[in-house]
């Protein structure tokens, strides 16, 4: 058995000896990235397909460089593929090493060129588990545990390259399949609401976020807007991800963009096409148009603020004007009589 | 007016034959694409009391406001009456609160095991795969979890293999008796297998595919042409009742009008 990032005691230890003081924990995402994100890196990415991916610590990462990384995540899209990208044309300056994953693609825009790419010249290593296991595992994680059991996906094949287990339960004596909890080095969230502390309200599905960030050694989250501390805990309960399981927050308005943001913007159906055609060009022998991508909307520019400069307004109006807004607040109403 | 649509696509014919497989007020937990389209159908005609979840968390909402392109977007969360995330919704199914889960795969052989991970040699291939595929998502925990599961898929030789390369979302195994209890599955497995020519199930004994019914423009013996294993054929196989212009028009008006899911070209 081997472990990659925290085995489950060293994520115990790592926490005993961790400051989990209340103290603002405002920081450019420059210095985020430069602080927690080293070489060799297990990164939790959390999200979900192309949904609150942590687009702009990405893009972060790879202005920065890092190399031998392993990603860990259930259903993600554009991070990965980013990543992947940037991989694919300088492989000396950033590297992915390892993958555990659910799914890698864009749904509806289609597959991951680049997943193909790599994986077929087998220029990274793969570890396949279905969606509830890589979410089970961040959820062992963030309970303290080393394992935990799951009904599915058994007869798959997955089970044959994973390092899951199958045993007989001791009480029914059936099946069961048993998971490594997953604590990654760093989760890299993005949430709609922060405060200073790192208290994160997320709006819509929660995804896997609270067992990503619970379960890593270190949670870096970008939010689309900081709000008052006393805001926040006006209701606790609302409260997705506590101020003690964050390091670093960093408000990034549109840090999922071109990705879903729920309640404030939608999927860019311009210019996720745009990304993944270049991506497909690549996989077919033409590196141009990839390249062109990242020198004009990563390595140009410094910062998200100036990326989104980059998209022409209009585009950028009509993502938040057709997400359904959908807010939900922890208010209520008293039923009429 | 005529009652049944002379101009129609295979996909909508896969749509409009998921939609009416569906049975009212079931909790139907969908995979993204034509799974959503037709659960909407469905929710439109025979079936407004179908509860949809979707596994980034939402529980029964409704899906008026516009399809959603991934089963995370904000549009699988308006009204929704339940909403955490993936860890919730697997358990929910897990514990047996879904009775169908409607999955789709790029490859099937006869016993409804589904890949949707890699095509070349398993496992020594594994690491350097001739075609790799987005891999499993939610949809092999549907499979093993869900109490049934419906599978969508585009009908050709190639797709329809009696060996396929890897099993990534399980049907009935190897056919034996009681093959998923014995591998330790909650679900009983796969219920029918919709599409672009036919509507199948399993036969009871052998847990092998059966033809149940031909699409429109079909027979029997196109079907077995265009399946790479050979299907039990019993004697009550029918033809199934073409779409209506009304369906037609709601998948196109209403359900996917920039035709996302729908009028995508089937690739050969």
């Amino acid at each position: 058995m081997y472990w990659t990032g925290l085995s489950p005691d060293e994520a115990r230890q790592f926490l005993a000896n961790k400051d989990k003081s209340k103290r603002d924990k405002r920081i450019s995402l420059k210095e985020a990235v430069q602080k927690y994100v080293k070489d060799g890196d297990n990164l939790g990415i959390a999200g979900f397909v192309n949904a609150r991916q942590p687009i702009a610590i990405v893009h972060e990462i790879i202005r920065q460089g890092r190399k031998d990384l392993t990603l860990s995540f259930q259903s993600a899209g554009l991070a990965p593929e980013y990543l992947a990208g940037a991989m694919c044309l300088d492989p000396a300056k950033n590297s992915i090493k390892r993958m555990e994953l659910a799914y890698l693609a864009h749904e509806a825009f289609g597959i991951s060129p680049l997943l193909r790419y790599l994986t077929e010249n087998s220029l990274i290593e793969l570890e396949d588990w279905s969606n509830y296991n890589m979410s089970a595992r961040f959820k062992a994680g963030s309970m303290g545990l080393p394992f935990i059991p799951c009904r599915s996906p058994m007869g798959s094949d997955m089970l044959k390259t994973n390092r899951a287990v199958v045993q007989d339960c001791p009480f029914t004596n059936r099946p069961i399949m048993l998971l490594p909890a997953s604590h990654p080095n760093v989760a890299l969230v993005h949430v709609q609401e922060a405060d200073i502390y790192g208290n994160c309200r997320i709006q819509g599905p929660l995804f896997t976020c609270p067992e990503i960030a619970m379960a890593s050694a270190h949670t870096i989250v970008t939010c689309d807007r900081l709000i008052e501390h006393d805001d926040m805990t006006r209701y606790p309960n609302r409260i997705s991800i506590p101020y003690f399981a964050v390091d670093a927050v960093i408000e990034v308005p549109f840090g999922a963009y071109p990705g879903n943001s729920g309640g404030l913007y939608y999927y860019d159906e311009k210019h996720i096409p745009e990304f993944r055609n270049a991506c497909e060009k690549f996989r077919k022998g033409d590196r141009a148009p990839l390249q062109e991508y990242y020198d004009n909307y990563i390595f140009g520019v410094e910062n998200t603020t100036e990326f989104i400069n980059k998209i022409p307004l209009s585009q950028i109006q009509y993502v938040q004007k057709i997400e359904p807004g959908i807010r939900l607040d922890a208010a209520y109403t008293v039923l009429g009589s | 007016m005529a009652k049944y649509s002379e101009d129609f696509t295979p996909q909508e014919m896969i749509v409009v034959a998921g939609s009416r497989t569906l049975i009212d007020n079931k909790v139907v937990f969908a995979g993204t694409g034509l799974p959503m389209v037709a659960i909407t159908l469905a929710q439109l005609t025979h079936g407004p009391g179908i509860v949809p979840v979707f596994e980034a968390g939402a529980v029964g909402p409704e899906l008026s406001r516009g399809l959603p392109l991934s089963v995370g977007g904000s549009r699988t969360t308006y009204k929704a009456n339940y909403l955490l995330g993936l860890n919730s919704a697997f358990e929910l199914t897990q514990r047996g609160f879904c009775d169908f889960g409607f999955i789709g795969g790029a490859e099937i052989d006869p016993y409804g095991n589904l890949n949707s991970t890699m095509m070349g040699s398993f496992p020594d291939g594994y690491q350097k795969p001739k075609t790799r595929l987005p891999g499993s998502g939610g949809a092999s925990d549907m499979a093993c979890s869900c109490e049934r599961t419906i599978i969508i898929m585009v009908h050709e030789p190639r797709r329809f293999n009696e060996k396929i390369d890897y099993i990534t979302s399980p049907g009935y195994l190897d056919g034996s008796p009681n093959a998923r209890w014995r591998a330790g599955m909650a679900g009983q497995g796969p219920y029918r297998v919709i599409t672009t020519k036919a509507i199948m199930g399993f036969d009871d004994e052998t847990k092998r595919m059966k033809l149940i019914a031909t699409l429109p423009g079909e027979t029997v013996k196109s079907v077995q042409e265009a399946t790479g294993f050979e299907l039990i054929i019993p004697d009550d196989v029918y033809a199934f009742e073409p779409p209506t212009v009304e369906e037609i028009r709601l998948i196109r008006e209403v359900i996917d009008p920039k035709g996302y899911f729908v009028r995508k070209k089937i690739k050969e």
